[in-house]
Parts: structure tokens; sequence; C-alpha cells
């Protein structure tokens, strides 16, 4: 069913939003943490290193210092990481911050190269850039170019990262910067997390205008990194960014959508450029072809297992969480997995969801719907399913706290959903 | 001045639209050539070459016959042909329609190729697609293409156009496309000459998908021509685009604007992607770089050339002829060459255009002063110029019908201030 006027087309990456760009403070980040120490929280351990991770303040060294008693590395040793899921108490849940903070120096210039990209044109898209690169934006797609990079950088002995890593992570939170303000003009959104869209503020024009020229200017900048494996590789993502939101403005409220569709569109719209991301930044590191394909999948199943995080949450947390009305995917006619797990079992679903909520109440009763028939769990379970196989992606890389805070990445996406 | 929300920002092609894109039909080119010819009329010739041009039938053929005593010209001669400004009589107008024939077949191709690229990805973008692509739009960048790709190919000893020219041709009517829907988004258009826009049939969002759907699908296809000089050339291009806009609606109202910064923004906004055009085509023939050089040089020349004759067409039609009202640019804030030429001479229009032609009959008296201040003839002046210039780029290139059809594209575009 193909209903393109009415209907907002969502680029669903909001989770990755939620820390990535935008109006968080560091603030909220700590409150976010603090809310989960309360609860008693188990949550599936890979190895003793997570809590270490935790707990110590990560810098850019190799080597640290720890008082735990737990098995600890020392930078360079084997990869004989054991995937098990090991129930252990965390000692403190993962923050962003203590994740991002080995490179932290690394996002501090980038955010200084993006203003001055975006600000140098004129400024009104600078200031329509600010609102949108918003103070205390958490950059994870970058701050995930840098992790791989010096990840990997050490199988090629490199000691720092090349101007080629830093300008692949400004290309990509452009690309994804540019795909929000868009987004806000394909949804007429008025609000992201708190702070008025460019859209809002400035209007349709100046939104579509800025959204072009970030555009043009990243791809300008791929152009000039003169990598023709890594051109093709982006030029690849931002072909898929299109397909994605027509195939999802292509299939509202079409209850006929199977999983794979689901999984090829959310590659489309947020996995993909995750993907290209990585493997890019292995590319840059001069990596071999296994280890790039690596670093490919374990892009594409973190992105996969993000959106699908995203999905759930979209019924599990309260409009204030979101910032939005709960259940909004679902009432857009955009059927995520929950949905499509609990269709399989309640055809009374399907009656509903056809008729596009036209009675009143009915959307609340889908939402419970979808909770009674265990969408969520089954749901849960493919989010689970994803960030196992990202977090195999990791074994070929050398140990290093570099290794740990991706693999932290992984499993602090699931434990938004815990 | 900064003003961004009311003001149409205008890509200023409307003139090669008329000819290239869009609904004009054949009919109408048809009529436009009989006016011309109706009236007493003169024009530049370069050289009896054109003469020869506009009266024959040229095919693909190398040779052709003709009944004519004028001197011919037999497919392969010397450099030898003047820029003299001979005033002759012309036998019948240059019409796109004779211009195009020698690469009629390419443009066939080139737009079965274009519907299968867009149409694949989903039927309502293969409306909104046939919307814009409309049925016998002329297409004059991917024939300048096809022209410089057949005019060069003999200096590499090619017999025939290689698929990297046709994807280079597909690829900058798709990025020219791109740019027009969402040109009309930005100005909020509901008529490009006599169709709907994309925009007003289908809304905002499909236009703003559709476009950037184009101009991802066509960054993809750049990306797989492989060749880093043109991936260059023409990121590059799309940069520009985004700058050209943005410095226009930067500059509304400002009478301060100095000719200099006219003609940058005319190369941002049409001559860049025509230069572009041209050098790539170019170099898929194997050119060597004084050739590509001087090849971009006419795609430049050209260009300006074109959009200076726009810009003065918007003063000297009617509505009808324009399709909308005339002096539109004016009214808009964008002061185009005719203007800039015409402030040089007389206060008081200033004085009116800083008023935003708040008063009732200022917008018409402003016109009238354009034109008694000489601002027409001094922009004709102009065009002349680029247009000499492009001729004289073209003498690189060796005697043939598919040079001397870009040298009757240039002397088209001036006949239509004649």
């Amino acid at each position: 069913m193909l209903s393109m006027t009415c209907r907002n087309l969502d680029f669903g990456t909001r989770v990755l939003d939620l820390v990535a760009v935008g109006s968080y403070s560091n603030a909220s980040i700590v409150r976010h943490s603090v809310k989960y120490l309360g609860k008693t929280f188990t949550s599936k351990v890979y190895g003793a290193r997570r809590m270490v991770c935790s707990r110590l303040n990560i810098r850019r060294t190799r080597v640290f210092s720890t008082n735990t008693s737990e098995a600890l590395f020392d930078g360079v040793g084997e990869g004989t990481t054991p995937v098990l899921d090991l129930n252990k108490e965390a000692k403190s849940p993962i923050s962003l911050a203590n994740l991002f903070e080995v490179v932290a120096d690394d996002l501090q210039t980038l955010n200084q190269n993006l203003q001055s990209i975006v600000g140098a044109e004129n400024p009104v898209l600078m200031s329509a850039a600010e609102q949108i690169f918003g103070a205390g934006g958490k950059r994870m797609r970058p701050a995930l170019v840098f992790l791989v990079s010096r990840a990997t950088a050490e199988l090629a002995g490199l000691k720092d990262l090349t101007t080629k890593h830093r300008r692949l992570a400004e290309i990509i939170e452009m690309i994804h910067t540019a795909s929000l303000i868009h987004d806000d003009v394909l949804d007429e959104s008025d609000m992201r997390r708190g702070k008025e869209t460019v859209h809002q503020l400035y209007g349709t024009r100046v939104a579509v205008l800025a959204g072009d020229f970030m555009f043009a200017q990243s791809s300008w900048y791929l152009a000039n990194l003169e990598n023709l494996e890594v051109i093709k590789l982006i030029s690849q993502v931002i072909k898929d960014f299109a397909s994605g939101e027509i195939k999802q403005a292509s299939s509202l409220f079409d209850c006929d959508v199977e999983l794979e569709e689901y999984l090829l569109k959310s590659y489309y719209k947020t996995a993909s450029l995750i993907a290209a991301s990585t493997k890019g930044a292995a590319i840059f590191s001069g990596a071999d072809g296994s280890i790039t394909e690596q670093m490919y999948e374990f892009g594409k199943n973190l992105g996969l297992s993000f959106q699908v995080v995203d999905d759930i949450l979209d019924f599990t947390q309260s409009a204030e969480q979101l910032g939005k009305p709960a259940g909004s995917d679902l009432a857009k006619g955009n059927l995520t997995a929950p949905v499509i797990f609990a269709l399989e079992k309640e055809p009374k679903l399907r009656e509903i969801i056809e008729s596009e909520f036209c009675e009143t109440g009915s959307l609340d009763e889908a939402i419970e719907l979808v909770k009674q028939c265990g969408g969520i769990e089954r749901a849960q379970e493919l989010a689970k399913e994803k960030a196992d196989l990202a977090i195999k992606n990791l074994q070929c890389l050398p140990q290093s706290n570099f290794q740990l805070a991706l693999e932290d990445m992984v499993k602090f996406n699931l434990e938004r959903i815990d």
C-alpha cells in the first residue's frame, strides 16, 4: 500500500540520535546511568573485561591500572575472549561518556572541524547546523569510526589516526546530520528531543537547502579522499538511505510485511551507514580484506541491533522518556519487529492495523496486543541475536581498550531494553 | 542582506529548461522558430558553415550532401575557421530539433535508460520523475555531453561513444533534474512551464525524497565510473549548486552586488554543471589536458552566456512567452545582469529596489528604468562576450558536424535575444 502524502517517513534512528546528536546534555546522560543503578540489575556479560571498562577512567594509553580483582588484560593479548553469557552483577552500567573517553580528543577535534566546514559558508546555515549538531551531542557514529580506526591501526603499525580517518568521521556525521534535517522535513516534525527542528525554526527551504548543502559537502570531501573503494562504499549508503525511505513509505500499514523486509529496510536506513563507517575506518588503517569485511559485518550487526532496540523502546518507554507519544511508529503505520512478531500470533491485531486506527483507542489496544503476544520478547531476542553476531565480528581485532569499547557499545545498546 | 524565509530561491536555469526539460511541446518550439523567421532577422554568423548546418538534415554520418554553394566542410578539415562577425542573412533560424539531430539516437537511448533507472525503484517515484522528465524535454545538457563526446572521439580514434560517455550524460541529467525538483520545493512553485510541479502534485515529501533519490542515484553511478578526476569534477558541481543557492538567498535586494559576484553565482548555479559535463565528456574520450581544459572553458562560457540570456528574457519577454509574470527575478530581489548595469546609471532604481517594491507599480517602474538605462543592451554585450569566448574554445576540435552543432548551440542561445 502506497500512501505518500499523509504519513510520516521516519528514518528510525531515534535511539542512536538520542545519544549521538542533539540536545542531550551531559546531565541527562548521568541521570540515565543513575536510574539503572537503582534497579537490581543483571545483564548478560561477555567476559570480565566489561566491568573493568565501566569502572575505570580509561585513558588513551594502552596500559591502565585497576582495583578490581577480576581478570584483567594488559592491553595487548591473544584473541581468546570467550563469548559466553556470564550472569554477573554489573558493578555499574556502561555510560557513553566512559565509552567514548578513549576517543574524547578525536571527538572534540571533529566538533570543531564540523563547525568550521558548515559555518564558513553562511551564518544562517551555521545557525541551522548548530541547531541540529547541538551542544553535547554524543556523536556515536564518529565515535565508532575512531574506535575502529584505533582498534585496527595497531594491525597496520599506525601510531595515530590519519587525516583520512578523521575526514571519514566528519563525512559520516555530515551525512547522518543531513538525513536528520531532511527527515524532519519529511516528517514535518517540530521537535527533536526537546529542541525545535531546523524545519520548524527556519522553514522548509532552509531545511532542504541545509540538508542539500551537507550532502554536497560530504560528497565533495568523499571524492577528495581519493579512495575508490570508500567512495563506492559511501555512495552506496546514500543510495540506501533513499531506498529505505521509499521502501518504508510504500509499505505503511501493510500487515503482510515479512521480517526479512523489515531487516532490509532497517539495514538501508540505519545499519548501512554504520557498516560503511566501520569498514571505511578499517580500510584507512590498511587492514586486509578479511578484517575490513569483519568490520563491515560488525557495523551492520550493531546497526541492526540498534534499530531493533529503538523499535522496542517505542513500545516500552513512556512518552516522557521518548520525548514524544509512545507507539508513534505503529501510529504511522510503520510496522516494526515487535508488531511483526505479534501479528504472527494475533489476527485481531491485523484488523486493527488495517483499519489504520480510525477508531479512538484502537492504537492503545494494538499496543496492548503487541505486548500480550510476546512481540517485545521476541524482538529482544532478535536484538540479542544481532548483538551476539557483532561481538563475534570483533574477535579478529587485537585486544585493546578500543576493542573493549566497541564491545561495550554493543552491550550498552542492549541494556537500554533490560 | 539575509532573508531566507520569504523569498524564492531560484536556480535560474529557466531558459535552459525551456528547451531542455519539461513540457515544451515540439509545436511550441516550431512556433518559436517561425516567429524568428518572420522578422527581418540578422544574426552574427561565424563562418559559412552555420547555414549549412541549418539547412541540412544532418544525420550521424560524417559526410552529407548539400545544395548550397557556400563553402562546405567535408567532415575532416583544418582548424582555420575565422571567428569573425559576418553579417549574413540567416537562411533559416537554428532550431534545436536540427541541432540535436546528430545525436538523436543517443538522446533516445538516454531517455529510455533514465526512465528505467528511476522507475525501477517505485511507481510513485516513476510518476514524479515522468512529471519532471516530461514528454518532449529537450535535454540540452546530455546533448552537449554527446556532442562533445563525439567531437572529441575522433582525437582518440574512437568510433563510437563508450558506455561511460552515456552514463555521464545520464548522471548529468539526473543531477539537473534533482535540482529542479528541489528548486520547486524551495520556490514553492506550482507550475513549471504549463505542467504542475512534482511538489504541487505529490507534496513536499515526495519532492524532497525524489530529489534526494536522484542525487543519490547519480552519486552512485558516478562512483562506479571509477574515474577519480570525473568524480571530483562532478562532486564539485553538486557543492557549487548548494553554494549558489545560498549565495543568491543571502544577497536578495542587495544593490551593492558587483558584476563579478553575479557571474560567480551564475557559474555556481548554471555554468558549473555544463562545464563539468563538457570536460567529463572529453576526459572519457581520452583527450589530452589542453583539449579537456578547453572543453571546460567552453562549457563554462556557454553556461554563463545562457544564464545572462535567461536573465535578459525575464525583462524582455511577455508573461505569455515566459509562462509566468515578467520581471519575477527582480520581484524576488534577485538582481541580475540587466539590473546591475542599470544600477550604475540610475540611483532612483536603487531606492525602489531597496524598498522591496512595497509600493504598487514600483516593480513596473523598476523594469522600465532598467530598460531605459541600457541595462538590457549591456547585458546583451555580456552574453555576446561569453559566447565569443565559447566559440574560441571550440577551435581546438577537429572540424566536424558535431563541432558545428556545438557552435550552433552558442548561436541558438544568442538568437533568443535578437
